[in-house]
């Protein structure tokens, strides 16, 4: 970050004027003190002093004030207080160097507390996967003014898309005239939030105090109503470092909880005759349980209709061994669907759709002639034009604009309300048919898992078996996962609210390791066993979140699915060489991490994580999970370089 | 980065090739350590798993040790595959290095029996 250069503006730098001062005095002192700091050796002689130093020696002291009482920071600490933002996870930069240090001497680095952070990414994608760990409630991020900003984007539109709120903040200066030469002007701008207003939900540039806190309030409420998303505040380096001016004015605007929009009654009504009436209603659910009651609203609403739920995983929904997850049955249930349900799915058309990714784009339904559709959510209330993340649009016959947690208790009542003595007989048959399907799945799943159970590179079913098999009895958190890892929805039982945290969002790589510390710090006061698979593709993009976890003591165990390459831009590069029919042996090149192969136990042990392996022999797997568990529920981070198969 | 679409396109296409009856001993000859250097050469194991456990690209990519696929539909998923898998001229691959790909793929160990292996019966 920017190193400060001196400013000779009299209303700004006075803390450098006070360094100077002090300086002056140091040149000042009495002789005895100069002796005894440096007694003179008979080979050395003084040069006669400089006009810069007589000038200093002899300027009289300015009548600029040198400390002050109070500053923007402090208070802008206390609304943080009021808001109850328990973390601020940042990279130190100047631009924000008076909230830094109000934060700390201040607000003595409580609430927030501020977390390190080698690189803005990590910062946010740590506020990602608290927040959404942590039932909706954010933590703040800071950086610095531009260049601080502009390593934080990618981590925000992830943030975007998976409707997660994150505050964030950066330094600026606002005013030219108070800006240092060099960096100062760099690192400024008129308006540091246009990077990121395609993917911020709100933001603003206070220019009081008063203004400061009435928008960060109002940034905490937007960012936290559904649709949830990421709100961005530019922070004036003035307003956090100058005097308070007008403290007794001041106040800090109460926070009233939003309730989040539920659908209309008599929407959810018709949906409730509809999938009463259907003889294959299907449930499709994808960022549904905001909260940790989600996910039994969503199991009740199921078990009334007895109805399957496919899962996109987008939050823990659904728990995977109930008889009724139909997850891995998605193809022929949407195929003979009658009614769909869609709650708060990202993407319906990709769900509805089989796409072919050949030279010839083309796609065709995945579901009947006729097949009726609700969507209830939040998603379309608040989209934005510029980034395509909304998807395809999908044809849907009654569309209900309400959250989908907060809308499911009336739409479940609605139904049970419906259901009469006939249907529900008919109900117990499907739930018992579909039990069948369900345990069928479960057993296939664990056959599959024994091909190539003791070869190496150690396969990824044997890999998330290993892993399971050490944390099954704990109270533990999955809270990442690599690219089609589908072992663990498939062999593990997820049974807890805060079993899974979900997915990106945006897809952008580099998400998997920071987001998952930030869940891990939101487990760590509920003493959870915090676990994460994490490609190695991905962690090479940040990999010093390590350092984080270190320095924090955030307890988390990191599986690496180490396959040595960027394996889905390896299949899609063979798929194109393939098409050309002109050699498909190049393929490894600019796709894959080898040459050297790289070692994550290692690089985790050089930032103070507990590290094992790389481990290639699959029986060698579960003795150094046991080691590294054992140090995780000592309070450290500990990292596992699992040497695998691609997928 | 990575274009991630309908994660269960595959589905389909495994069911329907476990489907199908038997049919390996129809196969031509096939040189099985010649097959598995193809296998692993030209990156059949990216998607389908070097021990042909099955893997994913765009969907799930089907299992393939001890493959009852018979070798004609074998060989026709590679010239003019369905789904996204990538196609295999000629040119490219001989019929019979796709005999020795075949020959390897049903010289692998395949399924065990998951109630002897006790971290699947957790």
């Amino acid at each position: 970050m920017s190193k400060r250069r001196q400013s000779v503006d009299a209303s700004r730098r006075n803390f450098l004027k006070g360094a100077t001062l002090a300086g002056a005095a140091t040149l000042t002192a009495p002789a005895v003190t100069q002796a005894q700091v440096a007694a003179p050796r008979a080979n050395l002689k003084a040069l006669p002093p400089g006009p810069r130093q007589i000038a200093v020696e002899t300027t009289p002291p300015t009548k600029d004030p040198v400390n002050q009482s109070s500053s923007g920071g402090d208070f802008m600490v206390d609304v943080m207080k009021t808001l109850d933002i328990e973390y601020l996870a940042m990279n130190c930069a100047s631009s924000f160097r008076g909230l830094h240090e109000a934060v700390l001497n201040h607000g003595n680095n409580v609430k927030p507390e501020i977390i390190t952070c080698p690189h803005e990414e990590i910062a946010v994608h740590m506020g990602q996967g608290y927040a959404k760990m942590n039932e909706g409630k954010p933590l703040a991020m800071i950086c610095h003014g531009v260049v601080g900003l502009q390593h934080a984007t990618m981590a925000m539109y992830n943030a975007w898309c998976d409707r997660v709120p994150v505050i964030c903040m950066g330094g600026n200066i606002m005013e030219a005239n108070k800006r240092a030469p060099g960096a100062e002007w760099v690192h400024s701008g008129v308006d540091i939030n246009a990077i990121t207003r395609d993917f911020t939900k709100w933001d603003d540039q206070p220019t009081s105090l008063q203004h400061f806190a009435e928008s960060m309030v109002r940034a905490y409420k937007i960012a936290t109503t559904p649709p949830m998303g990421p709100v961005m505040m530019a922070l004036d380096a003035e307003l956090q470092e100058n005097p308070i001016a007008d403290g007794e004015t001041l106040r800090i605007p109460k926070l009233a909880k939003v309730v989040p929009p539920q659908g209309d009654a008599a929407a959810l009504t018709e949906a409730a005759k509809l999938l009463v009436a259907a003889e294959n209603p299907v449930i499709v659910c994808d960022r549904v349980a905001r909260t940790h009651a989600g996910m039994g609203r969503l199991v009740e609403l199921a078990e009334a209709l007895q109805c399957p739920v496919i899962d996109v995983w987008g939050r823990m929904n659904f728990p995977s061994r109930h008889p009724l997850n139909q997850t891995f049955r998605r193809g022929p249930l949407l195929g003979q669907a009658d009614v769909i349900l869609a709650i708060e799915v990202n993407d319906l058309w990709g769900v509805l759709n089989n796409f072919s990714d050949r030279i010839v784009r083309t796609s065709r339904p995945a579901i009947k002639p006729g097949t009726k559709t609700i969507t209830l959510g939040v998603r379309d209330l608040y989209l934005k034009g510029n980034y395509q993340d909304f998807g395809r649009y999908q044809d849907a016959d009654l569309a209900i604009a309400g959250d989908g947690e907060a809308s499911l208790p009336a739409l479940t009542e609605a139904v049970k309300r419906l259901v009469d003595d006939g249907r529900r007989s008919a109900y117990e048959q499907r739930g018992k048919k579909l039990a069948v399907a369900h345990q069928a799945t479960v057993d296939r799943a664990k056959s599959d898992a024994t091909l190539g159970w003791g070869s190496s590179p150690i396969t990824t079913a044997r890999m998330c078996a290993e892993v399971y098999a050490q944390i099954k009895d704990e109270d533990w958190s999955l809270v990442g996962n690599t690219i089609r890892n589908s072992w663990p929805h498939r062999l593990w039982k997820f049974e807890k609210p805060y079993s899974w945290n979900g997915v990106s969002g945006g897809a952008g790589v580099g998400y998997n390791a920071p987001s998952s510390l930030g869940a891990a710090l939101a487990n760590k006061k509920h003493g959870r066993l915090t676990v994460t698979f994490n490609g190695d593709g991905d962690l090479m993009f940040v990999p010093s979140t390590l350092w984080t976890a270190a320095h924090h003591r955030i307890p988390i165990l990191y599986i690496v699915q180490n396959n040595r390459a960027y394996h889905q831009e390896y299949m899609y590069l063979q798929a194109m060489a393939a098409r050309h029919g002109r050699g498909i042996e190049n393929t490894a090149i600019g796709t894959t991490i080898t040459d050297p192969n790289v070692d994550y136990a290692t690089v985790a042990r050089g930032f103070g994580v507990h590290g094992e392996g790389p481990i290639t022999d699959p029986n060698d797997l579960g003795p150094a999970l046991k080691r590294a568990i054992a140090a995780v529920k000592s309070g450290q981070p500990a990292l596992v370089d699992v040497v695998s198969e691609q997928r | 980065m990575s274009r991630i679409p309908s994660f269960l396109a595959g589905a389909v296409l495994a069911c329907g090739a476990l489907a199908l009856p038997a049919a390996a001993q129809d196969a031509p000859t096939g040189d099985v350590a010649n097959g598995k250097k193809i296998y692993l050469a030209d990156g059949c194991f990216m998607c389908h798993g070097r021990v042909g456990q099955g893997g994913a690209y765009n969907g799930p990519a089907p299992v393939l040790a001890k493959t009852e696929m018979p070798f004609e539909g074998f060989k026709g998923q590679l010239r003019q595959p369905v789904q996204d898998m990538p196609a295999y001229s000629e040119a490219v691959m001989s019929d019979q290095q796709v005999a020795d790909i075949y020959a390897f793929l049903q010289s692998l160990p395949g399924r065990t029996d998951p109630k002897t292996i006790p971290l699947l019966n957790n």
